[in-house]
């Protein structure tokens, strides 16, 4: 066997178990569910071929397209919402936790418990800390003289508040990439910077961020990808509808309720909801694919 | 069918995946809360057919469409499974995962009435597919005892609901423990008050298209809702049912708006609970007022099932009195079937009032296709009381919406 | 350097202040776990009226508590091994290696993160059925596996990608195997990101109740998230129960978490010396 054969049976063997189960689990039934969206269904089973037409029922058509560029919107405002929060706040903490201050290794595990949580548990906590009538988020505004909001049941905040709690329990994870990637930075070059009379700030954004690169490709993509499949806190806070009114409705709970139906109806329409889950890949797919090159090219760069 | 027919289907099956234990039947809820009860009635049925046993196997309500679902489609699943009504059974039927029923194969259909088996059967080809097993009524249940402490009359016309609540609130109680942060109750709300002020010949005009949601009568009833604003809870719009729940069986709320089937879990919760379901409000003193009306939920066979006839004979047994009479005692809700009388004293209320009662429109008719009438209601009494919707607002988007598939609403 | 302390008193104040805040709805969950539904409604925030473990005996008595978390302790590490053990592998390989369907082969690892399984549920069904899987816990460990691995290769891969070139070169000089240069010479190196790929997909997993419901029906396979699922009725769900378990249930995988962590920061210090 040549030395090349080698290393090709090598690489092989490198990709093979993980290849077998992704094909045989997520690729082979998520290709043979997106046939079902160029299908009409009465009940579970495909009826007639209808070409693209449940794509251009949920783009333009009444009732869907307006509940699709409405979950849309959403899931765009979602996004910006958890990189500004979520993980401007993450690389807050993970720069606190590299100064390495006495307790910062109790800290690291505290930011992070949150993250070990089910949503269900987390959703249900903060549904009690946001409630109208005993929370005790309103409970503090009304020591500083403010009448709180109920603030999951009212339409402008309800979205937001959802966001908050996502914000609350997953800061733990783009906060430990963060601080993975600042701690692989040399200590001599922050030294350097240091003696050159950088401040804080001045390390945070002009010296560590570019450093950090990789990681911030890590959390911008997975951040992405997660906002636009975001579904277990919103179906566990707002429900399938994404209550009060659509207000916190997102593509993920579109695409479900659509295809399996909310627990009182039961309809299903796999056609529809099929078309929706391939119009999310593609969607998901060009943009992280083009935002990938973006943020290795900055990697590269620096 | 004939019996062997379906012996042999199930030994074929059995060959297909072998896993069914012969003589056990598997039934598949998502009513988790019943377990216990289920367990007592099905040892019963094992006393009367020794060589069957019946498993229950209960699923979280969000989730059992979906489980049911993938099962049925995979060949597999429960032997008796728990059915959705209306639209929910239909879609499971129509692609042919139900067994159908008929007097040959299940001659206790008779023990049904007509509209009990239209909910559990498929329009197109009128065939029914599963046992249907309550009745379930809209209306409001009262703690009298908040009432009397309060001394205030339980109203009965809507002048006197409003003049209750000032009444109470001035008590310190809550008068209507609803908010409106789960959206299914929302239709339940809506659908309570607004039922009495359309009345049953309405609801025949609309049916027939003679006028449809976006009539100003409609729009008046719905603005009546917006009257009880300050009856409910103070942020209303962010609370959801476990608190409205909670509200009421703790006595710190007067009026719980819902159905039958919430009777049990109230008295399970607080067993103190002094509680009676009354009919809303009429509009006014001398005017008749309607509860609403469904019926709920049934029992099928599943059409794969590795053991059939078993599952049939459960099927029939469930359309028994042996069945329905505990099980509608001990559950606390109003058998579909005819003749089974309840005797605690609130449930032969509520029977009382079914005599009269109209239907709970938006399920009855408009949930077998999306946007489904419950869904497009419920949407809207959402934003009319969170006041970004007016009355007509809802109504027209109703009509619309239903306009869909409705072929009386498309002009 | 006294503005630097006084900084940093700031920054431990600010830190104190975020612990507060992740901590405190801990402490509520806890609490939760020993009142009634009427008391969490009533006096969430409240201490509960007595300490009896009421809710913890009700689950004891009406779930196999012990045989459920067995079951989603092997689910779990069994799932999170292969993810890792296979994702590592993946990654090398599109990392490390030039090959002329690099780039394919990795979109189509990342293509699995970009659409919810939940769609292809009744594909999925059929093929485990088709595999004899259903109703098995290795058919519910490779579903988990082929969810997490898109993540876990992608962690990875852009973790290796950043490891520099010399080490693996000398390691070849030296006549090492590529097998050899792999696990002594680059994986130790990349042990944070294995970890970090670990316990992103091991919290999913062991808190996921939807997959055990579709495809476990046995009583003595199911997984712990799914055998609380009981206590979530249709119009009453026991919450007391509920926080009972689910805290019992967090235990496991918090502990999991700070041995983790310890690993981390030994990967990460190596790293660093590097």
């Amino acid at each position: 066997m040549t030395a090349r054969w080698r290393l090709s049976l090598w690489i092989a063997v490198l990709l093979l178990p993980g290849l077998a189960v992704m094909t045989l689990f997520v690729a082979a039934p998520l290709v043979s569910s997106f046939r079902y969206a160029f299908f009409a269904f009465d009940g579970l089973l495909p009826g007639r071929f209808v070409g693209l037409a449940n794509f251009q029922d949920v783009l333009t058509e009444a009732p869907f397209a307006a509940q699709t560029w409405r979950a849309l919107w959403h899931n765009c405002i979602v996004f910006a919402a958890l990189m500004a929060t979520q993980n401007g706040l993450a690389y807050l903490i993970a720069f606190a936790l590299l100064k390495a201050l006495p307790g910062h290794r109790v800290h690291q595990v505290i930011v992070f418990l949150p993250v070990v949580l089910s949503a269900v548990i987390v959703g249900f906590l903060w549904k009690l800390f946001l409630h109208p009538l005993f929370g005790l988020v309103n409970a503090a505004l009304a020591l500083i003289g403010i009448h709180g909001l109920p603030w999951l049941g009212d339409e402008r905040t309800a979205l937001g508040a959802i966001i908050f709690t996502n914000a609350w329990h997953w800061v733990g994870f783009p906060a430990l990439i963060f601080l993975a990637g600042m701690q692989r930075i040399s200590k001599e070059t922050l030294e350097a910077a240091r003696i050159d009379g950088a401040n804080d700030r001045v390390l945070m954004t002009q010296v560590i961020w570019p450093l950090v690169a990789p990681s911030a490709t890590v959390v911008v993509t997975l951040t992405f990808i997660g906002s636009f499949n975001w579904f277990e806190l919103p179906y566990v806070m707002a429900g399938a509808t994404g209550s009060p009114g659509g207000a916190t409705d997102v593509l993920g709970l579109y695409f479900y309720r659509t295809a399996f139906g909310t627990a009182s109806s039961g309809l299903t329409d796999f056609g529809h909801g099929s078309a929706l889950a391939v119009l999310m890949f593609l969607f998901i797919a060009v943009i992280s694919g083009l935002g990938l090159r973006v943020l290795r090219r900055r990697e590269i760069e620096v | 069918m004939s019996v062997t027919r379906f012996g042999l289907a199930a030994l074929l099956a059995s060959f297909a995946w072998g896993t069914a234990e012969a003589g056990e039947v598997t039934f598949w809820t998502w009513r988790q809360e019943d377990k216990a009860v289920y367990t007592d009635l099905f040892a019963a049925f094992t006393k009367a057919n020794p060589s069957i046993t019946v498993k229950f196997e209960a699923f979280p309500n969000e989730n059992y469409n979906t489980i049911v679902t993938t099962a049925l489609a995979g060949g597999k699943g429960g032997d008796v499974l728990h059915a959705r009504a209306y639209g929910g059974l239909e879609a499971l039927a129509k692609s042919g995962y139900y067994l159908p029923l008929d007097k040959t194969n299940v001659p206790e259909l008779d023990n049904l009435p007509a509209d009990a088996l239209a909910s559990e059967s498929l329009r197109a080809d009128g065939k029914v597919y599963a046992v249907s097993l309550a009745g379930q009524t809209l209306g409001l249940m009262v703690n009298k005892d908040v009432f009397a402490g309060a001394g205030v009359k339980v109203p009965g016309t809507w002048a006197e609901l409003l003049a209750a609540c000032t009444a109470l609130k001035a008590k310190g109680i809550t008068p209507i423990a609803n908010g409106t942060a789960t959206p299914w109750m929302d239709a339940i709300f809506g659908t309570v008050f607004t039922n009495p002020f359309l009345g049953p010949q309405w609801t025949a005009d609309m049916l027939a298209g003679k006028t449809n949601f976006s009539d100003a009568k409609f729009a008046a009833a719905l603005n009546k809702l917006t009257e009880l604003k300050p009856c409910l809870p103070d942020g209303f719009t962010g609370v959801d049912y476990a608190t409205s729940q909670t509200l009421f069986s703790s006595g710190r709320a007067a009026i719980f708006v819902g159905g039958s089937f919430e009777i049990a879990p109230f008295r399970r919760a607080n067993p103190k609970l002094n509680i009676d379901f009354v009919a809303p409000p009429a509009p006014e003193a001398g005017q008749p007022t309607y509860v609403s009306r469904f019926f709920d939920s049934g029992f099928a066979v599943n059409a794969k099932s590795a053991n059939a006839a078993d599952a049939i004979k459960l099927v029939r047994w469930l359309a028994t009195k042996d069945f329905a009479e505990p099980a509608a005692a001990k559950l606390g809700n109003i058998s579909s079937l005819k003749g089974v009388a309840n005797a605690d004293p609130v449930l032969a209320n509520v029977a009382k009032l079914n005599e009269t009662a109209m239907p709970y429109t938006g399920l009855v008719y408009f949930r077998y296709e999306s946007p489904t009438g419950t869904d497009l209601f419920q949407d809207g009494v959402q934003k009319l009381m969170g006041g970004t919707m007016t009355a007509q607002q809802v109504g027209d988007a109703m009509t619309q919406g239903i306009a869909k598939y409705y072929k009386p609403f498309q002009k | 350097m006294k503005g630097e302390g006084a900084k940093n008193l700031a920054i431990q104040a600010l830190l104190l202040l975020n612990a507060l805040v992740m901590l405190y709805p801990l402490s509520v969950m806890v609490l939760s776990a020993f009142k009634s539904n009427n008391e969490i409604f009533a006096s969430p925030f409240a201490l509960p009226e007595n300490f009896a473990p009421v809710n913890v005996l009700r689950m004891w008595q009406e779930t196999a508590f012990l045989r459920y978390l067995l079951n989603s302790i092997m689910v779990t590490l069994g799932a999170v091994v292969a993810i890792v053990v296979f994702g590592t592998m993946a990654a090398y390989a599109i990392a490390r290696y030039r090959f002329r369907l690099s780039t394919a082969v990795f979109l189509f690892f990342l293509s699995g993160l970009m659409v919810p399984l939940k769609l292809a549920v009744i594909p999925l069904f059929i093929q485990l059925d088709r595999l004899g899987l259903i109703d098995t816990r290795l058919g519910l460990v490779l579903v988990y596996v082929a969810m997490g691995l898109p993540s876990a290769v992608f962690i990875l891969t852009g973790f290796l990608r950043t490891l520099p070139g010399e080490l693996e070169e000398s390691a070849r000089i030296e006549g090492a195997s590529e097998l050899r240069t792999m696990l002594q010479v680059m994986l130790p190196l990349a042990r944070p990101a294995m970890v970090i790929a670990a316990i992103q997909n091991a919290v999913p997993i062991w808190n996921d109740f939807f997959f055990p419901l579709v495809f476990i029906s046995s009583d003595r396979l199911k997984t712990l998230p799914q055998g609380l699922t009981v206590f979530m009725g249709e119009y009453n769900t026991d919450w007391g129960v509920l926080f009972a378990g689910l805290t019992l249930s967090a235990l496991p995988i918090t502990l999991v978490y700070v041995v983790l962590s310890r690993q981390f920061i030994a990967g990460l210090t190596q790293g660093a010396i590097k």
